[in-house]
C-alpha cells in the first residue's frame, strides 16, 4: 500500500513530467467551468443588480430562493439536469447529454445562485449615490450599472471567485450529466472520483494538487487586487 | 414677474410627490431660467432633497409634467430632459473610486467627447477648481471641501443648464464654504441656473435672486422680503 | 488513468461539420467588439472569459452521427480493456466512440431511454427484457469471464477452497461473517442477488453491507472491512495488488460471467446511431477483435475468454 509521502511524490512527478493524459483532463475542465463562467456571470450579475436596484415585484422571494439553492447538492442539480436531457425528457431533442454542453448547464445551474446572492449583496452594500451620480452626469442606466459594478468591482470579483470554485470542484452534477467520458467530459472532479475507485491514488492527489493550487492562485490574486482598492466612504 | 420676459430653460408643472400614500409635497409650478440663483430652504425633512431629485429627473413625482423647448413631456420621458440639461450634487458629493481626473473625464466620456479635447478640457477645469494639485489623487480620499469643488468641476465640465447642489456647505468650515461659494458664483455668471438646498439659509441668502421655502408640502416664494435689498439682475447678487 | 493513446489532446472530440471555430482575427474582433458594453474592470474580465471560452472547442451536440455513445459496466472499462480496443475500433472505422462508464443497471436504462447509441453489459434477464420491450435490437455474445468470491486471508467463514458458490454464501450467512454488496442494480450485484436467492437467504443483518458504489470502491471496502465480497475476475485482476484480500471461491459454472452487445432500437429512437453500433458489434465480434480480448492481460492474466474463438 502506499503511503501517503509517497503518493503525493507520484504525484507532483506525474503533475510536472507533463503526463498528456492528465493535462487534458485538466485543460476540460477548464475549458468547462470557464465556459459556464462565461455565459451565467453576465446574466447573473445583472439579475442580481436588477434584484438590488429594480422594483421587481417578487423580489424577496427570488433572493431567499437564490440562498436556498445556495445549499443545494450538486448531484441534485446533476439529476434535475439528467432528467431534462435525457430523450423523454422535456429537453431530450437537443441531444445535449454526456456532452460538455450539458456539463455546462449543470454548472451555470450551480454557479447563478452564489453569483447572485453574493453579487446581490455586493450591490445591497454599494452606495446608492454612485447610481445616482452616474445617471445625473448622462450615464444611461445600463452604463451607470457599469459604473455600480466598477465601484463594486471588489464584491463581485470575490462572487466570480466563488462561483468559479464551487463548479471546477463539483463533481456530482459533471458526473452525471456528462458522463466521465475520456478526452471529452472527464475532468478534474469526476476523474478523482474515477481513480480513486480504481485505487489509483496518485493521480488523484495529483489533480487534487492542481485544484489546491488553483484555489491558491485565485485568492491569492483576489487578496492583491483588493489591496488596490481605497475603502473609503 | 422678472421671468415672464424669458423663456425658462424647465417648468415644472403640478408636482406631487407621496410616500406610502402621506403627501410629502404638491407644487402647482416651478421653473429655472438661466442664471438664476435660488435658495431652497425648510426644515429637516420638509423634501427639499426629494424635490431636487425630482427636478434633476433622478427620482420620479406621483403626478406632474415638464416643459421644455416649448414641448410638454409627462414622466418617465420627462426625466431624460431633467437629466439632459440639469446636474444634481449631493449633500457629499459621491467620488468614483478612481483619480480626481478620471472622476472629472467621466461625463465626457459618456457624452462621447475624443480624447483630445477630452485631456484639454479637464486640465481646464482643473484650473478652473485650483485643483490641479489633486488630480491624480484617489478622489475616495479627499476631504469634504475637496470633494464638492470636485463635483463642481466635474459637473462643470458638461456644461449643465442647471445645478442642483443639496446642502454643499453643510459640513465645511468658514474657508471651505468661501471657496465654493466663489465656483458657485462663477458658475452662476456663466448663465447656469443654481438651486441651493439649505435648511439654515441666512448664509447664502446673499448671493441668491430667489428664495423659496418648503413648508408643510408648500413652495412658498419668499423673494419679496429680499426684494427690497437686493437688484434682481443676477450679476449683482454676489457683487458684494 | 487508461494508459490509451491521447489523439487530441487539446480539442475534445474530433472535429466535425457545425462546430462552432474560431480563427485569431475573428477571436481578436470579438473580444474587441462583443466586450465593448462591458467598461471599467468588466472590460477585462470579459475579455478573459471570452478568449478563455474561445479558445475551447464550441457546443456540439450528437446531431452528427460520427461519434458513437457505448454505455459499458465500469468492470470493462476500468480493467483497460475498453481503452485497449476502443482506439483500435476508432481508427478504424473512423466513428468516435465515447465510452460511459456505468453500471450494468444504468446501462441498460441508458439504451432503454435512448440516451445511448449501443451498451456492453453483463445481465442476461435484464438483457433479455429490454429486448422483450423492444428496446433492445442484435444482442451478440462478446466475451465471458467468470465471477469469484474475495475474502480475508483468515478465511472466517471457511470457505476457502470451495468451488459451489450457494454454498459458500450460505456458510458466510449462517457465521455472520462481513459480507459487502455493491447494492447498485450492476450485474455483479444481479448476480449475487440470484445465488442468494439459490441460497434461500434474504441477506440483511448487520454482517451484510450494500455499498451502492462501483467494483472499485466496494472491493477496496471490504479490504478495509475484511469483508468478503462477489467480484468479477477481470476488476479482481486490476485491484489484487492493491487490495489485502484473497480469493476464496471459485470455478463455479453459476459464477461464469457472459458480456453482450445490444444496439438501441432504431424503431424506437429513430435518430440514434445504430449505424455506428452495428459497425461496432461487427467489429467486436470479428476474429481481429476477438483476438484483441483474448490476448488481453493484467500482469500477464487474460481476463476475458473471447466467445467467438473459445466456440
Ligand atoms: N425612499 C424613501 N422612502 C420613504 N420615505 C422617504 C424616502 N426618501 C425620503 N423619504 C421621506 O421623505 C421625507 C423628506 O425627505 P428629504 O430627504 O427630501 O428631506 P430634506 O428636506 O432633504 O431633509 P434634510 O434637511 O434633513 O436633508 C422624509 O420624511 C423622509 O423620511
Ligand atoms: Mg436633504
Amino acid at each position: 500500500m502506499n503511503t501517503l509521502a509517497q503518493t503525493t511524490e507520484n504525484a507532483l512527478i506525474l503533475l510536472f513530467t507533463g503526463d498528456p493524459e492528465l493535462w487534458n483532463i485538466i485543460a476540460i475542465s477548464f475549458s468547462v467551468s470557464l465556459r459556464a463562467m462565461l455565459f451565467a456571470t453576465p446574466v447573473a450579475l445583472v439579475l442580481a443588480f436588477l434584484l438590488a436596484y429594480g422594483r421587481i415585484p417578487g423580489r424577496r422571494i427570488v433572493i431567499s430562493i437564490m440562498h436556498t439553492l445556495l445549499a443545494i447538492p450538486p448531484v441534485v442539480v446533476g439529476l434535475t439536469v439528467y432528467l431534462f436531457l435525457s430523450r423523454n425528457g422535456p429537453l431530450g431533442d437537443l441531444r445535449l447529454l454526456f456532452t460538455q454542453t450539458a456539463m455546462i448547464i449543470g454548472q451555470m445551474v450551480l454557479c447563478i445562485p452564489i453569483l447572485l446572492a453574493m453579487g446581490h449583496a455586493a450591490f445591497q452594500g454599494a452606495d446608492r449615490r454612485a447610481w445616482e451620480t452616474a445617471l445625473t452626469l448622462g450615464a444611461a442606466p445600463w452604463r451607470a450599472m457599469f459604473t455600480v459594478m466598477h465601484e463594486v468591482r471588489f464584491g463581485l470579483l470575490a462572487a466570480i471567485v466563488a462561483a468559479f470554485g464551487r463548479i471546477i470542484t463539483e463533481v456530482g452534477s459533471s458526473m452525471m450529466v456528462g458522463g466521465n467520458i475520456l478526452h471529452y467530459t472527464r475532468n478534474i472532479p469526476t476523474a478523482i472520483a474515477l481513480e480513486t475507485s480504481k485505487g489509483e491514488f496518485a493521480q488523484g492527489i495529483a489533480l487534487g494538487i492542481v485544484l489546491l493550487l488553483l484555489a491558491m492562485i485565485l485568492n491569492f490574486a483576489l487578496t492583491v487586487v483588493q489591496g488596490k482598492g481605497v475603502i473609503t466612504a | 414677474m422678472m421671468d415672464q420676459a424669458r423663456r425658462p430653460l424647465l417648468r415644472y408643472h403640478e408636482l406631487e410627490k407621496r410616500f406610502s400614500g402621506d403627501l410629502l409635497f404638491e407644487i402647482p409650478e416651478f421653473s429655472l431660467h438661466g442664471g438664476d440663483c435660488i435658495v431652497l430652504s425648510g426644515r429637516n425633512g420638509t423634501g427639499k432633497t426629494t424635490l431636487l431629485k425630482i427636478l434633476a429627473g433622478l427620482i420620479a413625482p406621483d403626478k406632474g409634467w415638464v416643459e421644455c423647448g416649448g414641448k410638454r413631456y409627462s414622466w418617465p420621458k420627462a426625466k431624460d430632459h431633467c437629466r439632459r440639461n440639469v446636474i444634481y450634487l449631493h449633500q457629499q458629493p459621491y467620488m468614483f473610486d478612481r483619480s480626481v481626473a478620471a472622476n472629472i473625464d467621466f461625463g465626457m466620456r459618456l457624452a462621447g467627447v475624443p480624447a483630445p479635447a477630452r485631456r484639454r478640457r479637464t486640465d481646464e477645469v482643473l484650473a478652473w477648481g485650483g485643483l490641479e494639485y489633486l488630480a491624480g489623487r484617489n478622489a475616495r480620499v479627499l476631504s469634504c471641501g475637496e470633494k464638492q469643488r470636485v463635483a463642481l468641476a466635474r459637473a462643470k465640465v458638461l456644461s449643465p443648464k442647471a445645478l442642483l447642489l443639496d446642502e454643499p456647505t453643510a459640513s465645511m468650515d468658514k474657508e471651505a464654504c468661501e471657496k465654493a461659494y466663489f465656483l458657485i458664483k462663477r458658475l452662476q455668471s456663466e448663465g447656469i441656473a443654481i438651486v441651493i438646498a439649505a435648511h439654515e439659509p441666512q448664509a447664502i441668502r446673499r448671493i441668491a435672486n430667489r428664495l423659496l421655502q418648503l413648508d408643510a408640502g408648500k413652495l412658498i416664494d419668499q423673494t419679496v422680503l429680499k426684494v427690497s435689498d437686493h437688484d434682481d439682475a443676477p450679476r449683482e447678487c454676489f457683487r458684494e | 488513468m487508461a494508459k490509451g493513446t491521447c489523439p487530441n489532446v487539446d480539442h475534445g472530440p474530433m472535429p466535425s461539420e457545425g462546430r462552432f471555430h474560431m480563427g485569431t482575427a475573428s477571436l481578436t474582433w470579438y473580444s474587441k467588439n462583443l466586450t465593448k458594453p462591458f467598461t471599467g474592470f468588466a472590460r477585462p474580465l470579459a475579455n478573459v472569459l471570452f478568449i478563455a471560452a474561445a479558445m475551447f472547442p464550441g457546443i456540439p451536440g450528437y446531431a452528427d452521427n460520427t461519434t458513437l455513445r457505448l454505455a459499458t459496466t465500469t468492470s470493462v472499462d476500468n480493467s483497460g480493456l475498453l481503452p485497449t480496443l476502443i482506439p483500435e475500433f476508432e481508427r478504424e472505422s473512423g466513428y468516435q466512440v465515447h465510452v460511459i462508464a456505468v453500471g450494468t443497471g444504468k446501462a441498460i436504462q441508458l439504451l432503454r431511454n435512448g440516451d445511448v447509441d449501443v451498451v456492453i453489459v453483463h445481465a442476461r434477464e435484464q438483457e433479455d427484457k429490454l429486448i422483450a420491450d423492444g428496446y433492445g435490437v442484435d444482442r451478440h455474445d462478446v466475451m465471458h469471464n467468470d465471477f469469484i468470491i474475495v475474502g480475508p486471508m483468515n478465511d472466517p467463514a471457511g470457505i476457502a477452497g470451495l468451488t459451489a458458490a450457494v454454498d459458500a454464501l450460505q456458510r458466510i450467512a449462517d457465521s455472520q461473517s462481513l459480507f459487502v454488496s455493491r447494492g447498485d442494480e450492476s450485474g455483479t450485484h444481479a448476480r449475487e442477488k440470484q445465488l442468494w436467492g439459490l441460497a434461500q437467504i434474504n441477506p440483511a443483518g448487520t454482517w451484510y453491507r450494500a455499498t451502492g458504489q462501483g467494483m472499485g470502491e466496494t472491493l477496496q471496502i471490504a479490504g478495509e472491512l475484511d469483508a468478503y465480497t462477489l467480484v468479477d475476475r477481470g476488476t479482481w485482476l486490476a485491484y489484487r495488488q492493491k487490495s489485502p484480500l484473497t480469493v476464496v471461491v471459485q470455478g463455479d459454472e453459476r459464477l461464469l460471467n457472459y458480456y453482450g452487445i445490444i444496439a438501441g432500437n432504431p424503431a424506437k429512437y429513430p435518430d440514434i446511431n445504430y449505424q455506428g453500433a452495428t459497425r461496432l458489434i461487427q467489429w467486436i465480434t470479428s476474429a481481429p477483435a476477438q483476438r484483441l480480448i483474448g490476448n488481453f492481460t493484467i500482469d500477464g492474466e487474460p481476463l476475458f475468454v473471447p466467445e467467438l474463438i473459445s466456440r
